[in-house]
């Protein structure tokens, strides 16, 4: 793996940025979509 | 040494620039300007003769949609094949490659089915979806994807995968299922919104 053509490093370096940057992006929604649902059963049931 | 980046790494330098704009967008008032500038589109949309049959004859909505569905249940059921082969969670005796190719080939029936009759159900309800910020991100998560497949996955597993890292594989499996799973939820949530 450490003579891997440079093909294979630019679409492996590719993929690695895409998936880093859509599982950053991905965790950050879902965590802002809980954080929303949980203030408003705070709103509707208290704490 | 950005000659040498840009030759080296062109692919890798292309997903950058499209994260750096995607980012510039997100964060100006460019994406203000262009919902707005779309709005004449939603209101002509609901004009079109799919328009009109969509919002007249429910049953046909409801046939279209069921179609739409299915698209969606053989673009996820390929993606979980495709993903489980990557994780090595499924189909382990049979080769990455093949597993790859087929369950591509079922992503793009199910994605083209799943478009089109998505393009028939905007148009029966376009104003509504239009004031939907969840449509929205529904659409991102749509356009991030059909990227990700054509421009960064499938060019990468068409190549002999014993020579990518075994960890950038499952990566690419986790962001894949991340993405279908963020498309599907956020269709549904427009389903049941307003």
């Amino acid at each position: 793996m450490e003579n891997q053509p440079a093909k294979i490093k630019d679409t492996q370096g590719a993929a690695v940025l895409a998936s880093v940057t859509i599982v950053g992006g991905l965790l950050f929604y879902w965590f802002i979509q809980l954080q929303a649902v949980r203030e408003m059963l705070a709103l509707a049931y208290g704490d | 040494m950005t000659k040498a980046i840009a030759h080296g790494y062109p692919r890798t330098l292309a997903v950058a620039l499209a994260i750096g704009l995607g980012l510039w967008f997100a964060t100006s008032e460019a994406r203000i300007d262009t919902w707005a500038s779309l709005l004449p589109l939603f209101e002509w949309m609901e004009t079109t003769p799919l328009g009109v049959i969509g919002q007249s004859w429910g049953a046909v909505f409801a046939t279209v949609q069921a179609v739409h569905l299915l698209g969606m249940a053989l673009l996820g059921g390929a993606v979980l094949v495709a993903d489980g082969r990557l994780l090595d969670l499924a189909f382990r005796d049979t080769p990455l490659l093949e597993v790859q190719t087929h369950c591509h080939r079922l992503f793009t029936c199910g994605l083209v089915t799943a478009a089109l009759t998505g393009l028939f159900m905007t148009c029966g309800v376009a104003i509504k979806i239009y004031y939907l910020p969840v449509f929205w991100y529904k659409m991102l998560a749509l356009a991030v994807g059909v990227a990700f497949v054509y421009g960064v996955r499938r060019p990468l597993l068409r190549q002999d995968s014993d020579q990518v890292h075994p960890a950038v594989l499952k990566l690419l499996a986790v962001a894949s299922l991340m993405v279908w799973f963020t498309v599907a939820a956020t269709g549904r949530w427009i389903g049941f919104s307003g």
